[in-house]
């Protein structure tokens, strides 16, 4: 924020321009000659000064009185006479009171007495305007100063036109009184207003609680608190001139500072798509202490307000409010400006959310992260993990990202998705870490406890060793502003955590169907009663497993969340709804899908790992018989021999269906898988109770046995 | 073009629900009679690169293989108004013209005589594709050409393409009616043989049942071949929308298969439909929500095989998997729920020896085909009354056997020269032990079963009893 221009020093050092001559002449003449008369401004004072020193007790009663008249019409715009002298009060700064020669004649006095508070207040007032024009005082300050001014203008017109009545003869002490009357009370009330400005040292939101309270407190007094209404009118213009830039523009015009909303612009919006923590939404803009008491119920609202209208600026979308009826005028009682403050927060959540939903394609951006991200529209995978599984073997380490990327790119184009421009938004990268570790370094995802990450550690020590591109490859996605704002770095991690889950599942199971295609070249020969059998069956309880399990994840989990999801964005009115609409959505999958549930996860994983496990063995034994198998064919020759190669093919299958190596790897997997598919039962049965969803989870899994 | 699949219509019955599998395709995807995508198929986000290649003209052409040993079908093809989808390359009619008069021995040797050019065809298109993933045979297996040549096709395909997955879609024979092809048993059995040896995945569509289901669900008194053919053709594109439009799972065809078939040898599937309906006839609107759906597909007069069981043996008949195929606008919620229903309700008999539930896979429905329903399903089962269909084949096959009635028109060909009919032996030996794997899939101690009995493997036995205790 700019500072403030400095008042420039010639009117601090002219004490005569501003008013503040009173305190420091009399502060001069005090230190100079303590006992030297009071009347050293005698210069200034009206009248010819001829008769000075003359103590107005000598006169006639008729005489003081015009004396009187004449020192009090100075008086009355805060000069000395020469029968009433100034006086600082100690220890109260800017205050002075007014005395009088005690010569004079006592009812005189005593009605002279009564007019001082008004020449105090005005001297009181007029200080104030004078020190709180500077610049430094802030906005609120100087239109309150200037409203003052006004007031004192008038009030300076009153005198001179005692003044005039007083030239014509025709004012007395009396009249003066009687004239005074009206201005008093007024006066009097703003001074008060002032005592209290000055020894807060408001500013900005705090002068406009002041001056409504001040109001408040006068209730009483009908032209007193119009009085002061409309002094908060007048001060709080520039205010809401600050606010309707806001509301209606969403820019901070505000050089001194004044205003409640604080920009911070340190947070750029690149930050959204890149640092996970970022708070680029929260914290750019923020409401600071000091709120006005009128506005504290929508600050929220003009806020956000604010927000939407910069973000539409940010997208170099002009933004047209339609100004008919909306104009901020002021905030009187009957709560005008609440209405013009929330259409301009409907305008501009509208238009904002039009933007993003139209021009920015929101829900399509949505759609095809879940089509590519969470593979509601999975064939581009099948291609990719085709082509590209020499690659995804690799360690982690030594996966080129580049070619990872060209062959993703092949995928997309030659499946489904090509006719899908969004696809080329899809970016590849390769994690270092495995799911479970990313899990455990994720702190926020309100996971578990750690005694289960540490069990999720122990786990990846025995894994960490062979991972592979496949346990760590992952998608995603190019977001451009403004969506940036819904789909975040926090909001894209989520999906990739799911993506990651959903990826290995995938390739578990298609390894799992290349076992059991290798396995159907036993159908020629018997299987009852050998192990090939056993592992068949196996085989399908762990496809069964899988399968159930992908299909737990998308059509229990992400497909109704998402269309849930899609439909409350239909009725979402604004972007900070969408926004919250949709982290819920990513949160209840992320725990649904069991990655915010680390004891559950692991048990997940070893299973998956002795499917996968299985599934090498099976691929690693068999093709043995396939190599034996092909010898024969070329020893056989031509098709004439079919029957012949057949039956040594059987032959060769027989045994292999007999070797007792596999029969007892076999069985160990059987064993292994199936307790630990057991296991499983009693943990999801006892959670089921907090969480419907793992009853879902343990009926596709465990199927009907669980019922039983 | 990542997982390509090849179809090989083989013999009359193979083209003609080929045909109508092709038109339902082409309807699908908004690929016009000519091969050209029509101008309102741009919604994209569908797979028509599975079944089609585009030509250099943006011709859309199917991969698609038409065979035959007579030139009646194939010349109806080429005469009607999709005979600039095919590719004539890929179209193979015997030179002589005379068919396989029925006989699955002369299909079987004319196979043999002509397979280095069908295996070129085979192999150009296998060529053309990035990544094939398999083939699919439709056929009949009672007649002589699809019976007999796609037995040869099958043994040649499983031989040179082992990698590849190999799926049927193979028309049992109607036994309601007394058939013109006395021969049909012993077809049936010789064809089923290959079935059950050289390939992957058999969906079995019944005849008979389709009859059944021409007449008491579609009211047709007198169903046709070409409405009887529609209802298949139904069911194979229904089977392959989650190929043609991919969703969260069963992308691929293994992945599809893998989960229904539990062992090498049960292979056999059955399908329902519903809401099954022909060209042209108005069908009433029904409430369709998932629930009805499915429970509607578990209705055996939904399902397009019939059940030879008896009663008794019929309430011992287990599901080994499902898998419902849901198209439409379906709320994804209700899913889960259905399930639920149907478990509870115990619609379903499920197998002992292992967890099995029935899978759903939602799929999306062609933008371009106006139906009066929101939802259908089709249902995928691997279910043990199908051994009924085969026990009833080889009965039949028995029958036949005992007259040795009709067996001098086998014996022409050299797989029965000199009166060796070793064959067909070995063919009934094996469907025999086809049908006790799946009647041993009814009992609970299927992954033991046979293992006491053998002598030479005790060792293991008793090795694997010790470990099951855990």
């Amino acid at each position: 924020m700019d500072p403030a221009p400095a008042t420039p020093r010639w009117n601090l050092e002219r004490p005569y321009l501003t008013g503040r001559f009173h305190q420091e002449a009399m502060a001069a003449a005090a230190a100079q000659a303590p006992g030297s008369k009071p009347f050293s401004l005698d210069s200034f004072s009206r009248g010819a000064g001829a008769s000075t020193g003359s103590v107005i007790g000598s006169y006639a009663v008729s005489v003081q009185e015009l004396l009187v008249i004449d020192d009090l019409l100075s008086a009355l715009v805060g000069i000395e006479g020469r029968y009433i002298s100034i006086k600082r009060v100690r220890g109260k700064e800017g205050y002075v009171v007014f005395q009088i020669d005690s010569s004079m004649d006592l009812a005189l006095q005593e009605l002279t007495r009564r007019i001082f508070p008004l020449c105090e207040d005005y001297v009181l007032v007029s200080q104030f305007v004078e020190s709180r024009s500077h610049f430094k005082n802030g906005l609120v300050n100087h239109a309150l100063a200037a409203a003052l001014r006004a007031f004192l203008l008038d009030y300076q017109a009153m005198v001179a036109q005692l003044e005039h009545q007083f030239r014509l003869g025709r004012l007395s002490v009396q009249g003066l009184w009687f004239f005074c009357q009206r201005m008093m009370s007024s006066l009097n009330a703003l001074a008060v207003l002032v005592e209290k400005a000055t020894s807060n040292n408001t500013s900005g939101s705090a002068t406009l609680n002041l001056l409504q309270s001040q109001a408040k407190v006068m209730g009483g007094d009908s032209a007193v608190r119009s009085l002061l209404e409309k002094m908060t009118e007048y001060a709080s213009a520039a205010y809401l001139r600050m606010l309707e830039r806001w509301v209606y523009e969403g820019v901070i015009d505000d050089p001194y500072g004044e205003f409640f909303i604080a920009e911070n612009k340190s947070l750029q919006k690149e930050s959204l798509t890149q640092d996970y923590d970022a708070k680029y939404w929260q914290q750019r803009y923020s409401l600071k202490e000091g709120i006005p008491s009128f506005l504290t119920n929508v600050a929220a609202m003009i806020l956000t307000t604010g927000k939407y209208l910069n973000v539409m600026r940010e997208c170099g979308h002009n933004v047209q409010v339609s100004l008919e009826n909306s104009k901020l005028m002021s905030f009187g009682s009957n709560h005008q400006y609440l209405e013009c403050i929330k259409s301009a927060y409907d305008f501009a959540s509208g238009e904002l959310l039009t933007l993003m939903k139209d021009k920015y394609d929101l829900i399509g951006k949505l759609r095809s992260l879940k089509r590519y991200l969470l593979l509601d529209q999975g064939d581009f995978l099948v291609h990719f993990m085709d082509i590209a599984r020499e690659e995804l073997m690799k360690k982690p380490e030594e996966i080129s990202a580049e070619k990872l990327q060209s062959l993703l790119d092949i995928a997309l184009r030659s499946t489904a998705a090509a006719s899908d421009p969004t696809h080329e938004e899809l970016i590849c990268c390769v994690e270092r870490s495995s799911l479970l570790k990313k899990l455990a370094t994720l702190k926020d995802l309100d996971c578990a406890c750690p005694a289960d990450k540490l069990a999720a550690a122990d786990v990846d020590q025995s894994m960490q060793l062979s991972i592979t591109g496949l346990e760590t490859f992952c998608l995603s996605n190019k977001v451009q502003w403004p969506l940036s704002l819904v789909i975040s770095r926090k909001a894209l991690t989520k999906y990739q955590l799911i993506f990651r889950l959903l990826f290995h599942c995938k390739h578990v199971s298609r390894q799992l169907c290349a076992a059991w295609q290798i396995q159907q070249v036993f159908r020629s020969v018997k299987i009852l009663g050998t192990p090939i059998l056993r592992s068949s069956i196996l085989c399908r309880s762990m496809l069964k497993f899988v399968n159930s399990l992908l299909h737990y994840l998308t059509f229990e989990v992400l497909e109704p969340n998402w269309h849930l999801m899609h439909d409350r964005l239909q009725t979402a009115r604004s972007i900070d709804e969408v926004i919250q609409i949709h982290d819920f959505f990513l949160q209840k999958c992320l725990k649904e899908c069991l990655l915010l549930s680390p004891e559950l996860l692991v048990k997940v994983e070893k299973l998956k790992a002795l499917c996968l496990q299985y599934a090498t063995s099976i691929q690693l034994l068999m093709p043995s018989i396939d190599v034996a198998n092909s010898e024969n064919t070329a020893k056989a020759g031509k098709s004439r021999s079919r029957t012949n190669k057949s039956q040594d093919r059987d032959q060769q299958l027989k045994l292999a269906s007999e070797n007792v190596v596999m029969s007892e790897s076999i069985l160990k997997f059987e064993a292994a898988f199936n307790s630990e598919l057991q296991s499983l039962a009693p943990t999801l049965s006892n959670s089921s109770h907090a969480e419907p969803y793992l009853t879902h989870l343990a009926q596709c899994i465990l199927g009907v046995r669980v019922d039983q | 073009m990542p997982r390509e699949i090849i179809t090989i219509q083989v013999g009359q019955c193979g083209n003609q629900i080929g045909m109508e599998f092709w038109k339902q395709l082409c309807l699908e995807h908004g690929i016009g009679k000519d091969g050209l995508l029509e101008d309102f198929a741009t919604q994209g986000g569908d797979r028509k690169d599975v079944f089609f290649y585009q030509a250099d003209d943006q011709h859309f052409i199917p991969r698609s293989l038409l065979i035959d040993l007579e030139p009646r079908v194939i010349n109806g093809i080429q005469n009607s108004e999709y005979r600039n989808l095919y590719n004539h390359e890929n179209i193979f009619v015997a030179e002589h013209g005379g068919g396989a008069g029925n006989n699955w021995a002369s299909g079987y040797h004319q196979g043999e005589q002509v397979v280095d050019d069908i295996m070129d065809m085979v192999d150009r298109e296998a060529d053309g594709s990035d990544s094939l993933e398999g083939f699919v045979l439709c056929h009949s297996i009672a007649g002589g050409t699809g019976s007999g040549m796609g037995s040869y096709l099958l043994e040649t395909l499983n031989d040179r393409y082992s990698k590849k997955l190999v799926q049927t879609y193979s028309v049992f024979p109607n036994q309601m009616e007394t058939s013109d092809v006395v021969v049909q048993p012993y077809n049936s059995l010789l064809t089923l043989k290959r079935l059950t040896l050289n390939a992957d995945c058999v969906v079995v569509l019944d005849n008979t049942a389709l009859n059944r289901i021409a007449v008491e669900r579609l009211h047709l008194s007198n169903p046709t071949f070409a409405q009887t053919n529609s209802l298949v053709s139904t069911v194979m594109s229904a089977s392959t929308t989650t190929l043609r439009y991919p969703g969260y799972m069963n992308n691929d065809l293994v992945g599809l298969l893998a989960s229904l078939i539990p062992t090498p040898r049960c292979h056999f599937l059955m399908t329902g439909y519903t809401p099954l309906t022909v060209e042209r006839q108005v069908n009433m609107i029904r409430k369709t929500t998932v629930l009805d759906v499915m429970r509607r597909l578990l209705q055996t007069k939904n399902i397009m095989v019939s059940s030879y069981a008896r009663t008794k043996e019929a309430s011992q008949a287990k599901y080994i998997s499902i898998l419902n195929i849901i198209q439409g606008e379906v709320d994804p919620t209700q899913v889960h729920e259905s399930l639920q229903r149907i478990r509870e309700r115990k619609l379903v008999n499920f197998i002992d020896w292992a967890p099995a539930s029935i899978q759903v896979a939602l799929s999306r429905k062609s933008p371009y085909v106006q139906t009066t329903h929101r939802v259908s399903g089709l249902m995928l089962a691997n279910h043990t009354s199908i051994r009924h269909l085969f026990s009833k084949c080889l009965g039949q096959y028995e029958k036949l056997r005992k007259k040795q009635a009709f067996l001098d028109n086998y014996r022409k060909f050299p797989m029965f020269a000199d009166n060796d009919l070793s064959e067909f032996d070995e063919s009934r030996e094996i469907i025999e032990s086809l049908v006790d794997e799946y009647k041993a899939c009814e009992s609970p101690d299927y992954i033991k079963w046979g293992m006491e009995q053998d002598t030479g493997e005790a060792n293991v036995a008793a090795a694997l009893d010790s470990k099951l205790v855990v």
